[in-house]
């Protein structure tokens, strides 16, 4: 694979959200506004880049049976850096995610891309490959909380769009809300995807025709 | 017990990541002790500033145990009481515990609450965070003379829609903060002057010491 099909396949085509259903604790707890959904993208992206580095760099020395110990003594070693690190520089964030940073540990998307990508690809691209599926989880958390909050309490990042007189409908804000949401993105996302295999069809069809009709 | 290669390799690949992982979190922890302390510092400091009367002093460095309760006090450049904070914790939030900061005068009047961390659920339970007439209701008031209860239940407080138990568990434990101070007032006066007296006491000797000279 190339760097940018490496990028196409994590960030869209086996998206974490989208297509796997990975890493549902973070989405549905932490997307509750745009700007949470965002920083918990971050947190995990750093991990992401972190864990997918080391393994693949470990990945000929560690045998075979205990990787997964392995695997995930490093993640953990990199989520509780962040915490850390989040705590000390970034401290109202932290006390808004606090809860959900130790998490991180058992999202299973990261442990996942450690397992099937970085234990058996280049350094190079199981960093894209971090990039690449973080950038995707984070694009994801950002819809789904931007939906939320958009719904929930009529702002965005924190500011109002539609002015006092909105009514909040709280559902959005409350764990129903974010399953609803969810399910209507997956819709659209499904949509899409139909919309674009469609298209690629089509032009496969054209080329075959014109190679019938020389 | 002996091990042969492939147990070997891997014992010791488990041991030299798990010491490596060890050696970076020893490593992080160090950098950001420093860090974490002072942005903790910081929350508070601005916290305090909230809901303390107008005062001069550090109410951080003067803090004193009452009761195994932090108290805060505020005082102006002679050393007079202004106020008192200490932080009380509501057990029984909707999701976990509130933990409210409740600034009050020397006579046993609140002058303002904070909260300063909970779990409470966005848009609903959070207007204790961003509903500053709610928060500002609480400002005056005094142990006798209010009823500590939210309306639904009887009381002065109003709830919010959609969320009762918060507001509830909030007015409870600023309730029991009041009834705290009733019951420790003099140990806490005392206190306050204890400090006062210790640091007149310790200028003096350095002014002897300066004599000595």
């Amino acid at each position: 694979m190339t760097k940018s099909e490496v990028f196409y396949d994590g960030f869209w085509h086996n998206n974490t959200i989208f297509a796997q259903l990975l890493g549902m604790c973070p989405l549905l707890g932490v997307t509750t506004s745009a700007e949470n959904g965002f920083w918990m993208g971050v947190a995990t992206m750093l991990v992401l880049l972190g864990s997918n580095l080391v393994v693949s760099l470990v990945r000929d020395v560690i045998p075979k049976n205990v990787r997964i110990p392995a695997y995930i003594t490093i993640i953990a070693a990199f989520v509780t850096v962040v915490g850390m690190a989040m705590n000390a520089w970034m401290h109202e964030m932290y006390l808004v995610l606090g809860l959900f940073i130790p998490l991180i540990v058992v999202n299973c998307a990261i442990l996942g891309r450690a397992e099937a990508f970085a234990s058996k690809n280049s350094v190079s691209d199981s960093v894209v490959d971090a990039l690449a599926v973080s950038a995707g989880f984070t694009f994801a958390l950002i819809l789904l909380g931007g939906v939320r909050e958009l719904l929930g309490q009529g702002e965005l990042f924190g500011f109002s769009l539609f002015g006092e007189s909105y009514p909040d409908v709280l559902m959005f804000i409350l764990p129903p809300g974010a399953f609803i949401a969810l399910g209507f993105i997956l819709a659209g996302v499904n949509l899409i995807n139909r919309k674009l295999k469609q298209r690629a069809d089509a032009a496969a069809q054209a080329v075959a025709a014109v190679e019938a009709g020389s | 017990m002996i091990f042969d290669r492939d147990q070997m390799r891997m014992v010791l690949a488990i041991v030299v990541v798990a010491v490596l992982a060890a050696g970076i979190l020893g490593v992080t922890n160090i950098l950001t002790r420093e860090p974490i302390a002072r942005a903790q510092k910081e929350a508070l400091h601005k916290a305090l500033a909230q809901v303390l009367p107008q005062h001069a002093n550090d109410a951080q460095a003067d803090s004193f145990n009452v009761d195994a309760v932090a108290i805060y006090p505020a005082k102006d450049g002679l050393g007079n009481v202004r106020g008192f904070a200490w932080e009380v914790v509501a057990p029984d939030g909707y999701s976990g515990s509130i933990r409210i900061l409740v600034g009050l005068e020397p006579e046993g009047a609140i002058h303002a609450i904070r909260v300063t961390d909970h779990r409470e659920t966005p848009g609903l339970g959070d207007g204790i965070v961003k509903n500053s007439d709610w928060l500002q209701n609480f400002s005056g008031r005094v142990l006798e003379g209010s009823n500590w209860k939210v309306k639904k239940d009887g009381g002065d407080f109003d709830q919010f829609t959609g969320a009762t138990i918060t507001p509830r568990a909030v007015v409870k434990a600023v309730k029991g903060a009041l009834a705290f101070y009733n019951s420790q007032r003099q140990v806490i006066l005392n206190a306050v002057e204890q400090q006062n007296r210790g640091k007149h006491a310790s200028e003096h000797e350095m002014k002897l010491e300066m004599k000595i000279d």
